[in-house]
């Protein structure tokens, strides 16, 4: 009858665990191992490292601005490009976000609830439906330009651009910015902030030496959060890039849509380790970052 | 608040809700545009309240939520506190590793990597159907989980751990402590992840459009089905209601939680009921929703019929149609004396519909694709023969459109509606003289004014017939053309369209597209005052037919075969064809002066007046299946194409 | 008097370190006793295995003469009062006190004269309907004892409780608690680190050091015969010198022989010589038994306390005389000022203030167990 109490803390432990970690077992583990087990097999479930080579090493002819033609790696190109979106989308996110969250947690009690209820707010609504609209604030003959174009200012192109893609990625993922920092922050105790300002720091000093690193484990999950559904989405480039981006999110479901599902597991794999040795990486310095290291 | 944080918190809430607002405009506006404001009219909320099956999606997607949000929170509270008690560092380190998978994990993998166990496991035991709401439920509590663990489990770092030991000294047992004292400290990270569940939940369709089957369309689903046809503006009446319930009911919680707070501050209440009152009333609506979800599936059990179709593909009854689905179930039900009900769910693309069937995820006793799709399916055993003693109607299907070459001997397939692809341009923008053939979409002068179709096959098709190629060729070099030609056309075209074009050239946006004939007419309905759409047919074009047919994985072929030959009657042939726009291939429709009559004059020419037989034309311009090898070669033909 | 509980050789372990080692003792009804002890000592672990936190790896816990071992906390006849108290915080003054009846399903109305019964007893009878996050130390201090008495348990261990409050105030609180406690007649098993707190209101100090009891007894007991010299040090000011016994009531220490109250040692066996500060009598040079020159004075208010230096071995020596730094001074010692104790592990470790600050000692202060 030794331990009995130890052994009865273990045993709640496990036994709230328990569900979790066979549906983890079940419904997040064994999904990946299918992944992998498609990726690595043809449509006859026979070991190949075909799928995988193919992402590598097909090619295509891109046709430059200058008009000029050059032989490049597909898929390679085609995960740059959506990077370099996702990006860029997560960059304006954070530069347009981090101050919003500030300004949520500085404010009263109520007001910081209101405002991030009203932040929730257009997640409820379809985000189908939310992309859709933007079409009609974006393109040629749309809200926007006859907004400006009653202030005088030449209409502006935008649907079917960069531009468009990256303005529905940053709306349709900025609450995910906001949310994370705002409850880091949130929780911040002011007397940290005052201890700066005693100890000789100005208002920016506070901000860079103070705020800002004791906010970064919210900066992370934002920037995870925004990333990660930026990097592979498929609606979003379809409707506001006029068909005319295609990033990875298309090709995998382009696959899939083609029947090539062992080649659609090949893409989803790579993208998969890509990012989860990123997000590891990152996890990592940011602990070393913020605690010094242990 | 500062001014200028007050300034800047009203310009990023304008971001914030700029589409929603025109959402809210265009959702009083009378005509089918999500572009061009005609009048004020309160008819898509009419709309909305009568068209069944959006509504059944609403009801769905919030069944789905809230049980989603149930199993997550509870699953994921327990989860929390297991792994907070942990004492075993490595344990805790892979539980949160894991944990953290399906954050990382691009919605599309997590997708597509539980639609490949569901349909494994769904093989393994033979089922007919491995994807259903269970596996929808399963997916979505999945990707719930990680947000509500991370939630709880600060709080219950932070909690003082004597509180626990304090309620047990004071005469609770372990759990007892946990409900009492444990659960109120950390009540506000569980409600703050059973929100986030619930709103990840209600916005999720990537992970639903893998994981979901043929029982339960969720609304993304529905919505996303839509675009070969449009997106209807009663899905804008729908975001502006739910925008104000939810606006409403945030703005009571909060007002309400604000009074309990002065209350408590001021009037000191005894507190003490309320969390546990919470819980009760949470654990208890957890029950209700599992239960209510049980017994609604038990209840529809006993005669289900399975309907894929094209989205916005059948009379639904808005705008005070027919509503085919609902008509023959009680139809049905009168004849035969028995309920039934009818699935009724729908697939953006025939290949979208062929992954779903080929997979063997769901199945379907009635399914609506076109032509090549057919003649592949056919090919690929995937089809059932029909019994034409159940489909006597198929009598008044006329002898054009019987031996085609997807179904020579009329064995599995009932012809539903078929099209031609036709030019639409806008007369105010484009010389007259410059129409008549493909030319148009290749013509520089209307650069950037061009839409080119954003599917590889009809795309390729174009560059084909204009230049007079095989559309059906097994050559690659011929594709090879196509594409050149389509690169060609690349720095003219403004937009890849599919449902896109209707907003595009009611609007203006653009001026020339190709689209399927009686599409046409919608958008002349709604194009804007300085818009003046015409439409013409080039000399070769592509003819195609979309038929009934009953799938391999079909459960009740007879129950089918009804449908089908309903379908068929004059009342829905009639309705159907008048709510597609679509040319009819049953003489009870074309043939019938009523239909005639509410088409007009310049639909029938252009639906039914091409010259030449059906037959003639069909068979030299129609799509065939290819050969695999052509198709994925087409596939990264128009991959290349796309990344320039 | 009646034991209550009774510790049976309890050893216990954690994540292989060595918490507490044979621990044996008694505990009786009625009585205030006081688990003392520098932090990591092993006394709160002491008592959450009385109270049910803990088990032990090995021994036994009786109550009432009962193995008590498996019961788990709550249907233990023991209730406590926790270092940082522990109240609820989602619930206001009135539903903490009481928590425990409600669990019991006692009937409303006796819930409601029960409460206000035992919040009048604590002083804050006013206070029902109050958040507890809204009330000082004090005051949150009280209604743990409210909470913790409101079932009438036979024992009520407490964890540090004063350990948050202010020294008025903790004064204040002394009083109050062994008032209660005399009153409501319940076994108190009373952990600090505080020594002053443990003699002003035990009946019954249990010092422990290192997971072992170092001495149990009253605390004139404790305070007049340390049996050790970990147990002189930590209790009050002590000088501890090296020492040898020469025979009964004669012994040797700092080059001089003294007469003093203890037999039955060894002849001419070393000893430690306890002498505490305020027994020392301070004499001009030439009359001291012994001398030494003062190398620290500092004002206490009531009276000096002095650093004096004799034969390289640092005393100090409280004394209401003025003495300067480096003035030589004499000492001389009555017999009842000297306490001989037997040499032990802890021999040679304490009581020698060649380090002594008094500052540095307030700030080393130990804050609590954990």
């Amino acid at each position: 009858m030794r331990k009995t109490l130890q052994k009865q803390h273990s045993r709640t432990a496990g036994l709230a665990l328990a569900p979790y970690s066979v549906w983890s077992l079940l419904f997040i583990l064994v999904p990946l191992v299918f992944v992998a087990y498609y990726a690595f097999t043809d449509e006859n479930f026979r070991f190949t490292t075909e799928n995988i080579t193919r992402f590598f090493t097909a090619t295509s002819d891109l046709k430059g601005d200058d008009g000029t033609v050059r032989e490049v790696h597909t898929y390679i190109v085609i995960f740059m490009r959506s990077l370099k979106l996702a990006a860029i989308s997560t960059v304006i996110c954070l530069l347009l976000g981090y101050p919003m969250a500030y300004i949520i947690a500085r404010a009263k009690a109520r007001t910081q609830k209101t405002l991030v209820t009203l932040i929730m707010i257009p997640m409820w609504m379809n985000f189908l439906i939310r992309t859709y609209a933007w079409m009609t604030i974006l393109q040629d003959t749309g809200i926007l330009n006859s907004i400006t174009g009653v202030f005088g200012i030449k209409p502006l192109h935008i649907i079917g651009t960069e531009t468009a893609v990256i303005i529905g990625m940053v709306y349709d993922y900025f609450p995910y910015m906001i949310l994370p920092i705002y409850s880091i922050m949130a929780k911040m105790d002011l007397k940290l902030l005052e201890a700066a300002r005693d100890l000789g720091c100005n208002g920016f000093g506070v901000l860079r030496r103070v705020i800002f690193p004791l906010s970064l484990p919210g900066v992370i999950s934002g920037i995870t959060m925004v990333l990660i559904p930026s990097i592979s989405t498929f609606y979003i480039s379809q409707k506001l890039g006029n068909g005319k981006f295609f990033l990875i999110g298309d090709a995998i479901e382009g696959q899939y849509i083609a029947n090539n599902l062992h080649f659609a597991a090949a893409i989803a794999f790579i993208l998969m380790v890509i990012l989860l040795v990123a997000m590891g990486l990152v996890k990592y310095i940011t602990a070393k970052l913020v605690y010094g290291g242990e | 608040m500062k001014m200028s944080s007050k300034i800047y918190t009203g310009l990023i809430m304008a971001f914030l809700f700029a589409p929603i607002a025109i959402l809210l405009l265009f959702s009083f506006n009378d005509a089918k545009s999500l572009s061009v404001f005609s009048s004020f009219s309160l008819k898509w909320y009419k709309e909305l309240l009568n068209d069944r099956n959006t509504l059944e999606a609403v009801k769905n997607t919030l069944i789905l939520a809230l049980s989603a949000t149930a199993v997550s929170t509870v699953m994921g509270t327990a989860a929390a506190f297991g792994i907070h008690k942990i004492r075993k560092r490595w344990y805790r380190t892979v539980l949160n590793s894991v944990t953290n998978i399906p954050m990382i994990n691009p919605d599309i993998i997590t997708g597509i990597s539980m639609m490949l166990v569901f349909v494994f496991v769904g093989r393994l035991f033979g089922a007919a159907t491995s994807l259903n709401f269970w596996t929808l439920l399963i997916a979505h509590v999945t990707f719930c989980l990680p947000y509500v663990i991370f939630q709880v489990l600060p709080k219950l770092a932070q909690m003082d751990s004597s509180l626990t030991e304090a309620a047990q000294d004071l005469g609770c047992t372990p759990l007892r402590a946990f409900f009492k004292v444990t659960l109120p400290e950390i009540m506000p990270g569980i409600i703050t992840g059973a929100i986030m569940a619930f709103t990840l939940s209600l916005d999720d369709f990537v992970i639903s459009y893998f994981t979901s089957g043929n029982d339960f369309q969720t609304l993304p689903i529905r919505i996303y089905g839509m675009t070969k046809k449009t997106v209807t503006p009663k899905m804008y009446a729908l975001a502006t209601i739910i925008f104000f319930v939810t606006l409403t009911l945030l703005l009571v919680n909060n007002f309400v939680d604000n009074d309990d707070n002065r209350k408590l501050r001021n009037k000191n209440k005894n507190t003490n009921r309320k969390p546990a009152g919470a819980i009760m009333a949470g654990a208890l609506a957890v029950v209700v929703i599992v239960a209510g979800v049980v017994i609604g599936f038990n209840k529809q059990k006993p005669l289900v019929l399975n309907v894929y179709n094209w989205g916005e593909y059948i009379s639904d009854g808005s705008e005070d149609t027919f509503d085919t689905v609902r008509e023959f179930e009680k139809w049905y039900e009168k004849e035969y004396g028995r309920k039934v009900t009818v699935n009724y769910t729908t697939f953006a693309s025939n290949e979208d519909m062929y992954s779903k069937i080929s997979s063997g995820a769901v199945s379907y006793d009635v399914i609506i694709p076109s032509d090549y799709m057919i003649a592949r399916m056919k090919n690929e055993n995937l089809l059932l023969p029909l019994d034409f003693k159940n489909i006597p109607n198929y009598k008044y299907i006329d002898n054009e459109f019987r031996g085609l070459y997807y179904d020579p001997e009329n064995q599995y397939t009932v012809p539903y509606a078929y099209g031609i692809i036709g030019v639409i341009y806008n007369a105010n923008e484009v010389d007259k003289a410059d129409a008549g053939d493909w030319d148009l979409l290749w013509n520089e002068k209307y650069k950037n004014k061009i839409l080119q179709f954003n599917n590889s096959r009809d795309a390729f098709g174009m560059a084909m017939y204009k230049l007079g190629l095989d559309v059906n060729s097994e050559d690659k070099k011929v594709w090879d053309k196509a594409h050149k030609e389509l690169m060609k056309q690349r720095p003219l075209v403004y937009s890849l369209v599919m449902d896109e074009i209707y907003n595009m050239m009611e609007s203006g946006e653009a001026a020339i597209g190709a689209y399927y004939a009686g599409d046409y007419f919608t958008m002349v309905d709604a194009q804007a005052e300085d818009v003046d759409l015409e439409f013409y047919y080039p000399e070769r074009t592509n003819y195609y037919i979309d038929a009934m047919c009953v799938p391999t994985c079909c459960e009740n072929k007879e129950l089918a075969e009804i449908f089908i030959n309903y379908m068929l009657s004059e009342e829905p042939a009639i309705a159907n064809a008048e709510y597609t726009y679509y040319a009819s291939p049953n003489k009870l429709v074309y043939e019938n002066e009523g239909y005639i009559e509410e088409m007009g004059e310049k639909a029938m020419n252009i639906l039914y007046g091409k010259s030449g037989g059906f037959a003639e034309n069909y068979n030299k311009n129609a799509y065939h299946n290819l050969k695999p090898e052509t198709l994925d070669y087409i596939n990264t033909l128009w991959e290349t194409f796309k990344i320039n | 008097m009646k034991k209550i509980i009774e510790l049976k050789n309890i050893s216990k372990a954690f994540d292989g370190e060595q918490v507490l080692t044979n621990i044996s003792l008694d505990i009786h009804d009625n009585e205030f006793i006081t688990l003392l002890g520098p932090s990591g000592c092993g006394k709160t672990t002491l008592l959450r295995m009385i109270g049910g936190f803990e088990n032990p790896d090995e021994g036994d816990i009786l109550f009432l003469g009962e193995r008590l071992n498996d019961t788990p906390p709550h249907k233990r006849n023991i209730n406590t009062v926790f270092q940082k108290y522990a109240l609820f915080p989602h619930l206001n003054v009135f539903e903490n006190v009481a928590f425990a009846l409600r669990e019991r399903k006692v009937p409303k109305d006796e819930i409601k004269e029960k409460v206000t019964e035992m919040l009048n007893l604590v002083m804050l009878g006013s206070f029902a309907n109050r958040s507890v996050t809204s009330l000082s130390g004090g005051q949150q201090q009280r209604v743990a004892i409210a909470r913790a008495l409101i079932s009438h348990p036979k024992v009520l261990l407490l964890d540090e409780p004063l350990g948050a409050l202010d020294l008025k105030l903790r004064k204040d609180m002394q009083q109050e608690l062994k008032k209660i406690q005399q009153s409501t007649g319940i076994t108190f098993v009373f952990v600090t680190h505080d020594q002053e707190e443990a003699l002003s209101m035990s009946d019954t100090i249990v010092v422990l050091n290192e997971g072992r009891i170092q001495q149990i007894g009253t605390p004139a007991d404790i305070y007049n015969e340390p049996q050790n010299a970990f147990v002189a040090d930590f209790i009050g000011e002590s000088n501890i010198i090296d020492g040898i016994m020469l025979e009964n009531y004669k012994v040797k220490f700092s080059g001089h022989t003294f007469d003093c109250l203890d037999k039955g040692f060894a002849h001419g066996e070393p000893v430690d010589v306890v002498v505490r500060p305020e027994d020392v009598d301070i004499v001009p040079v030439e009359k001291g038994e012994i001398k030494g020159t003062v190398t620290q004075v500092t004002f206490m208010g009531v009276h000096n306390e002095i650093i004096v230096d004799i034969g390289g071995f640092k005393w100090m020596i409280q004394t209401t005389d003025s003495v300067n730094v480096g003035e030589n001074i004499g000492i001389t010692l009555e017999p009842d000022a000297i306490h001989i104790m037997k040499k032990s592990e802890y021999s040679g470790m304490y009581g020698d203030y060649s380090s002594y600050s008094n500052e540095l000692d307030e700030l080393s202060d130990p804050g609590g167990d954990e």
